[in-house]
């Protein structure tokens, strides 16, 4: 048999197995045909007759099946929408046709080419490995990607790739496709390689990759627009959320893995990164909106989505937002408490010039609104504070960074008002003090930790620690705690957060407080020995140093008759004591129970220890006779301030225990008092409150902050003099921040005040400047 | 596996072998003509007509029970050389059975 003669038998069997004859074709017969031909170098004629049959038979399968099922103009689809309803059914349904066209050729192709190389197999193993040519398999796939995806003589490859996107756009646009026939085409694409020198990759990496991809990033783009104007945040993200998933579904089913990566980023660049801004500020839908009405599951789903956008950018942009949003609410509240608060205040001062006197039952009200107002300031800090809390932990997982953005936000706020320290103690005061309304022990606890919260965004802690040791001070004084181990607990609290010098003083107050109660009980013993005292005393011994200020200043009074003797006594048993220590009596932070006799009947009155000395003097005066304003003041000694205020609660609050000349309810210096024999009140027990505000006024608040200056001045030279002791010398700039540093935990100091302390200091000597300029160094 | 499934060689001088089709399957290019996937005459009939004779063709199935019979095996433990069972004269005959057949 002739080489020609083995030829025609071989190349009949190849065309009947692309035929699916095989099994009419005896393997053997042919396998030795291929073998015997390799074996007597005829490989090469095998191998290009081999290429002919194959391009012949694709050819004609491209003719026959994959032309027919052409769909109609697919190739000017574009992302534009692709017709609605029956028209989109039709088209899905055409490019599932043609792609099934497509897929069954290859099926068919693969399937004979498998056989053919097992035919051929001795080619593959003595002729084309050793000349290094496509074996016959390759040869195969090569000539499917030359004869019908690329093929020169129909746009096969136009409409493979214009249908392929045109099925994925149409299941974007909501219809239905089948999944597994895209699923197939993209798998022999993806099994497709291009030639080496066009780089190897996948024909689905070249050809369908890059225009699916720029496909969906204007499609996207577009969808994005149109989404934002329909103005609803939760919905646009809803929509995207959706889109993702679909997105790597789709890939997961029927695209390559591969294009997940970077269709997820086209996603993220396209619906999200472009619009951060437009998303979060959407009126009324937006951040805001969803922080209003807490829509947890819209901002978790925001912070997820955002979370995705490259280069933290999303969350960023969602912490920025955030704390926008929180520094203007606290502004808000702020804003609402500041107004009040004055509006308070300007009631106050209307009252005053009021000459009908009327505003007297205002006055309490208003300094109670300036109160309520306090507290409510803080109680809405705490609840925006709780809501922005519930928010981080439900909706961003409790983000360490977003947390922080909050925080700052706070402190932003928190400090913008000038007031925050006063507010903050006045509401622990409030629920320290007794008979405000009645709380549980764990509601106080709670209220408590929270405030701890809000103390540590305050800067000015200095200032909180002045109004906090008033107000101790007075809650201690007045016996008003509503219990000991709630007092004790809050200066734990603080103590924890500052450190032990910074509760020494609110210690030493109560250190006072007891070493008081137990030398009460010795001053009783002491009684029985030396005589009696007229009268029930009990003192209070304070240490200077630890009590605030005002409550120690020196006021200025003198007891008459039975009081003077009962100090005395007090003083001898003191002495006898404590040996080296000064007492000063402070008649305006006691009180005093005292039986008065009038016309209709006694009453118990509970005045203030100012308010008893002054009612003491009428104890002498005949009936029917007046002291004169400056009578009192004389006898009394004390200062124009409270004795204005004690007439004024004696004579002109709700019990008028003394009538006043002229009726009015201010206290002049020309007014005439006498004692109101024909007091009457169904009362038995009466307490006189002193008139005395809660809230700072205006001109109080000054004085404080002056106070709080003044103080400060001498922490920063202390500060200034502890570290250049240490350091010895040292540069102007590193001192400034050192110094600044060191003092943060309880307040900012400004530049300019570091600087005139400096000064300060070197005018004093402690300091010297050198040669080098801007260093300092210390003088011991 | 048991053995239940043969398939027939047939030898150009007339000869039939019935061989487990586990056997057969050790030649490579057995192996393709009997693949049932491929469906081509031979695997449809379960017989091969091979262009070599009865005596080679037994030394071929020989060799390919030997094979199936070592796979296993590391070759320092095959202690048994199937040279030692080839006839000088058919050698060069087997040699391109061999070739031919990939065993």
């Amino acid at each position: 048999m002739s080489f020609k003669d083995t030829w025609v038998k071989l190349s009949h069997a190849i065309r009947e197995i692309q035929n699916k004859n095989a099994p009419k074709i005896s393997f053997e017969e042919n396998h030795r045909y291929a073998y015997n031909m390799v074996l007597h170098k005829q490989g090469e004629q095998l191998y290009s007759g081999l290429k002919t049959i194959v391009a012949e038979y694709l050819d004609r399968l491209a003719e026959e099946r994959i032309v027919p099922a052409f769909p109609r103009a697919s190739g000017t689809a574009g992302t534009s929408a692709l017709g609605s309803g029956a028209e989109a059914v039709e088209r899905a349904v055409e490019g599932d046709r043609f792609l099934r066209a497509v897929k069954s050729v290859w099926d068919d192709h693969v399937g004979a080419m498998l056989k053919i190389k097992d035919i051929l197999r001795y080619l593959d193993k003595g002729y084309t490995t050793q000349n290094g040519l496509p074996t016959t398999l390759e040869v195969g796939l090569v000539f499917f990607l030359s004869h019908i995806v690329r093929s020169t003589n129909h746009p096969i490859h136009t409409h493979l790739v214009a249908t392929l996107l045109s099925q994925v756009q149409l299941e974007r646009d909501g219809h239905t496709i089948q999944r597994s026939t895209v699923r197939d085409c993209v798998d022999f694409l993806l099994r497709l390689d291009n030639p080496e020198r066009l780089g190897g990759r996948s024909v689905y990496a070249t050809d369908i990759e890059p225009e699916f991809l720029r496909r969906s990033a204007e499609f996207y783009r577009l969808e994005a627009v149109q989404y934002l104007e329909t103005g609803d945040a939760p919905a646009y993200l809803r929509n995207v959320e959706r889109r993702f998933a679909e997105e790597a579904d789709r890939t997961a089913h029927y695209l390559s893995s591969l294009t997940s990566v970077p269709l997820q980023a086209l996603l993220v660049e396209n619906l999200l990164t472009a619009h951060l801004q437009a998303i979060m500020r959407m009126p009324g839908t937006g951040l805001v909106a969803m922080l209003d009405a807490d829509r947890v599951p819209d901002l978790r789903r925001m912070y997820t989505l955002f979370l995705r956008v490259p280069d933290n950018g999303g969350k960023d942009a969602l912490r920025l937002a955030l704390r926008e949003s929180a520094e203007a609410r606290g502004k808000a509240i702020n804003d609402g408490a500041a107004s009040s608060a004055d509006a308070g205040m300007d009631v106050d001062e209307d009252k005053d010039k009021d000459p009908k006197g009327k505003g007297k039952a205002k006055a309490p009200s208003a300094m109670a609104t300036a109160l309520a107002q306090a507290l409510r300031w803080v109680q809405d800090v705490l609840d925006l504070k709780d809501k922005f809390d519930i928010i981080l932990d439900q909706a961003f997982g409790g983000d360490k960074q977003v947390q922080a953005s909050i925080n700052e936000a706070f402190q932003s706020f928190i400090n913008a008002n000038p007031r925050a320290p006063e507010f903050l103690s006045l509401f622990i005061d409030e629920h320290l003090k007794k008979g405000a309304k009645a709380k549980s022990d764990e509601e106080i606890e709670q209220a408590l930790e929270k405030t701890i919260i809000l103390f540590r965004f305050l800067s000015d802690k200095d200032k909180f620690e002045r109004y906090y040791k008033n107000h101790l001070a007075r809650r201690l004084l007045y016996g008003r705690s509503v219990s000991d181990d709630a007092e004790r607990g809050m200066v734990a609290k603080l103590k924890v957060e500052m450190g032990f010098q910074f509760t020494q003083k609110l210690e030493g107050m109560f250190t006072d407080m007891r070493l008081s109660a137990e030398s009460a009980t010795t001053f009783r013993h002491y009684q029985n020995r030396h005589g009696a005292v007229p009268f029930e005393l009990t003192v209070n011994v304070l240490t200077a140093s630890y009590w605030p200020q005002p409550i120690v200043a020196t006021s200025s009074c003198s007891f008459g008759g039975t009081l003077k003797g009962a100090t005395e006594v007090y003083q001898k048993y003191y002495d006898s004591r404590h040996s080296g220590r000064r007492l000063t009596w402070q008649a305006n932070l006691g009180t005093a129970d005292v039986r008065v006799r009038f016309k209709a009947r006694s009453h118990d009155l509970n005045v203030s220890t100012q308010a008893l000395v002054v009612l003491l003097l009428f104890e002498d005066v005949p009936e029917d006779e007046v002291l004169s304003y400056n009578e009192i003041k004389s006898a009394t000694d004390l200062a124009d301030a409270d004795l204005q205020r004690t007439l004024q609660s004696l004579a002109c609050g709700k019990f008028r225990v003394l009538t006043k000349t002229p009726k009015g309810r201010d206290v002049g210096a020309n007014d005439t008092f006498a004692f109101n024999d024909g007091f009457t009140s169904p009362l038995a027990r009466i307490k006189i409150m002193q008139v005395a505000s809660k809230v700072e006024t205006p001109k109080e608040r000054e004085e404080t902050q002056e106070m709080v200056d003044e103080e400060r001045k001498h922490q920063v030279e202390a500060c200034i003099v502890r570290i250049m002791k240490d350091r010895k010398t040292m540069s102007h700039n590193d001192l400034i921040s050192e110094v600044a540093h060191q003092l943060s935990s309880r307040f900012q100091p400004s530049m300019s005040l570091i600087k005139k302390r400096i000064e300060g200091l070197i005018d004093r000597e402690y300091l010297e400047r050198t040669n080098d300029i801007g260093v300092y160094r210390y003088l011991a | 596996m048991a053995d239940t499934d043969f398939v027939l060689l047939e030898s150009s001088d007339g000869y039939t072998f019935s061989v487990p089709r586990r056997i057969a399957m050790a030649s490579q290019t057995l192996r393709s003509m009997l693949d049932e996937d491929s469906a081509f005459q031979e695997a449809k009939d379960k017989t091969v007509r091979l262009e070599y004779r009865g005596i080679i063709l037994l030394k071929v199935i020989e060799y390919l029970q030997y094979k199936v019979q070592y796979a296993d095996f590391a070759s320092s433990d095959i202690r048994e050389d199937f040279q030692d069972r080839i006839d000088p004269y058919i050698a060069l005959e087997l040699l391109t059975a061999a070739d031919y057949l990939e065993t």
